[in-house]
């Protein structure tokens, strides 16, 4: 009887280790999960950034006093693009990488967007000025007075096309030509019949927009050496991310949505201008860099921001809005005396998710077609 | 079963006569007080807006509460989890022997008790001294950063709890090895070997890539199929604490597995002491 219950236990250990081995490799799974998703967060030039920066270094502007101490010095190639930027303090200028953008798997998302919503407007578009967006822009700026476009206009169509809109041409400076539109008329029922903007064509390589003809000749005087001293709002070491730029407080409080227009305004209170970076390259990462004269307001609006976002997030998981947690959670003020860096950054998989309406749309459009036609 | 609890008692007693029991819950408390009041935490509208230790600035990023806490947490599960097993591994491998020890043992089966009744007794007294003191650490933490940050969450003394089932398959063996040989120093050898051998099982489908395939990798994975994925729990442990995704598929079935893992390891234990002349 002993015997046979002493058998019994092996008989039971033997059962419990084969539902053991089941339960764990039922529970433990055969396929290894994925690592938890991380961001990379632009905080510092990348050597592929630091090569395109080196690159872009491509125009010698004229010397215009011979015999100073100024032609004496070693002539270094700049970025003409920078050049252009405005100077001084309390100015905005904000510059996207378009042909990085373009190459990124969201930039590649967005113009699969883009082609299907858009596509023939695209294409009119290029035949009609000889401009492909997706191949020869390679950088967009927007600023206070306007937006330069940086990238290869050389073709004629564009030429005729700025010429035909009535405007009056002539060269300005060493390699640019202005297109001024016509004065704008009064239309018989009172209203104005505007021109559009002014432009200015510099290079075959640069496009100028402006709200006057004063503003695009000052881009233009920057570009070739005649501008002020002062340095540009964005130097050389900044031009890391996809997207980055200087916003200044006026422009950022224009930003904000009208419920947060007191953080809006204690910003630019306390802010002298915003630093931007964003990187497109995997996620969406952004990086914003906040300085102020006064280091304990700056502290005390990076702790604010800081609450706010907590705020944001916890009220994103209280209506089960995972993806919106989930985005905050990568979510950080970095303090670091009269300045602090604010991290925000947008999964992958979040805008895939985002952008999926389009692909809906787009698949809903090609099986509409296929259920109308007959079958044979 | 008033056996088995009269056992479970009689071992709780034992452990509460000895000063090395004594000095880890007094070297627990200590930490807990010394955390609560030297830890200085500033807290805006649910954001860790900075944090202080002995005086000293730690983590200056403002970020929500709960994501500035994961990685404490999941550190503080990390150390109960691995740290507690190691210590039960030490502090309990010689409460077996002691009750095996020749004239205990004979003094203990002239009782009116089954054979397996000793044993499962010195499982469950075992058991209820790793449940309490993991419930005491994990509960003062909670405690602690809840009120010191308003962020109350039960993960910590959850993992605590899956560390406490882990060491149950470990103690299972030690319990088993003290059955066949009476040595403390034996049997606290075999616990750290079943607690790497589930180390390792925890990364099996990581680690079999780099065997040779054939023979040696199949024998690799047949072996650790059967052994407790100790770091796997560890790792879950880790991600409740920090209210992160599981990395695992069922927490429950490998929970219940590890589990069930340590009752087999005791049932062969009960087939062999039933055996046993003394």
């Amino acid at each position: 009887m002993r015997q046979r219950r002493r058998g019994l236990w092996l008989v039971f250990a033997v059962v419990l280790f084969g539902l053991a081995a089941w339960l764990m490799l039922s529970g433990q799974g055969e396929e290894e999960a994925p690592p938890p998703p991380k961001v990379a967060f632009p905080n510092r030039m990348r050597p592929a950034e630091r090569e395109r920066m080196e690159k872009r270094r491509t125009y010698v502007a004229p010397v215009v006093d011979a015999g100073t101490v100024a032609q004496q010095q070693p002539i270094r190639p700049s970025d003409p693009i920078l050049a252009a930027l405005p100077r001084g303090k309390g100015k905005t200028a904000v510059v996207i990488e378009a042909n990085a953008i373009r190459h990124s798997p969201i930039g590649e998302m967005l113009l699969e967007c883009l082609m299907n919503r858009e596509g023939a407007e695209l294409e009119r578009f290029k035949k009609e000025t000889g401009v492909d967006p997706f191949q020869d822009l390679d950088r967009m700026v927007l600023t206070d007075d306007g937006v330069i476009l940086s990238g290869n206009f050389g073709d004629d169509r564009l030429k005729n096309l700025l010429t035909s809109r009535g405007s009056t041409n002539y060269d300005y400076g060493d390699s640019a030509r202005l297109f001024e539109p016509p004065v704008p008329q009064q239309r018989p029922d009172g209203s104005t019949r505007r021109g559009g903007p002014q432009v200015g064509l510099w290079n075959n390589q640069m496009l100028v927009f402006g709200r006057s003809a004063d503003g695009v000749k000052e881009v233009i005087d920057r570009v070739e050496g005649r501008g002020p001293d002062e340095p540009p709002v964005i130097s050389e070491s900044s031009t890391y991310g996809e997207m980055y730029g200087v916003l200044s407080s006026e422009q950022l409080k224009k930003l904000f949505p009208k419920e947060q227009q007191e953080l809006a305004a204690r910003l630019a209170e306390v802010a002298e201008n915003v630093e931007l970076h964003v990187d497109a390259s995997s996620d969406f990462a952004m990086t914003a860099q906040v300085k102020g004269p006064d280091a304990a307001k700056v502290t005390d609006l990076g702790k604010s921001l800081g609450g706010a976002l907590s705020l944001a997030r916890m009220q994103a998981q209280a209506e089960g809005k995972t993806e919106m947690a989930q985005l905050l959670d990568f979510a950080k003020v970095r303090p670091d005396g009269d300045e602090f860096k604010l991290e925000l950054a947008v999964p992958l998989e979040v805008i895939k998710q985002q952008l999926a309406f389009c692909r809906e749309q787009q698949s809903a459009q090609n099986e509409k077609p296929q259920e109308a036609s007959p079958t044979p | 079963m008033n056996g088995v609890l009269g056992i479970a008692g009689y071992v709780l007693r034992e452990a509460a006569s000895r000063k090395f029991i004594l000095a880890f819950l007094l070297g627990v408390t200590g930490v807990l007080v010394t955390l609560s009041l030297s830890l200085k935490i500033e807290v805006v509208d649910g954001a860790l807006a900075a944090s202080r230790l002995f005086g000293e600035v730690m983590d200056i990023n403002i970020r929500a509460v709960d994501v500035a806490l994961k990685p404490v947490f999941m550190a503080a599960a990390g150390i109960v989890f691995y740290g507690g097993i190691l210590f039960g591994i030490v502090s309990c491998s010689d409460f077996a022997t002691s009750l095996l020890s020749p004239g205990r043992i004979e003094h203990l089966l002239a009782l009116p008790l089954r054979r397996w009744h000793i044993l499962a007794g010195t499982f469950l007294g075992v058991m209820s001294l790793a449940l309490l003191g993991s419930l005491y650490g994990s509960v003062g933490l909670v405690l602690i950063f809840g009120v010191k940050t308003g962020y109350w969450t039960m993960g910590p003394v959850i993992s605590a709890m899956l560390a406490c089932v882990s060491f149950a398959a470990v103690y299972s063996v030690m319990l088993t090895t003290a059955t066949i040989i009476r040595s403390a120093a034996l049997c606290a050898a075999l616990g750290g070997i079943t607690l790497v051998a589930g180390i390792i099982a925890g990364f099996r489908t990581k680690i079999a890539p780099f065997i040779e395939e054939g023979v040696s990798r199949e024998l690799f994975k047949g072996v650790t199929l059967v052994l407790p994925r100790l770091s796997s729990l560890a790792k879950a442990g880790m991600d409740l604490a920090a209210s992160t995704p599981l990395g695992v598929q069922s927490l429950t079935m490998l929970l219940a597995g590890v589990f069930v893992f340590g009752l087999g390891v005791l049932a062969l234990g009960f087939w062999w002491f039933e055996g046993r002349d003394y």
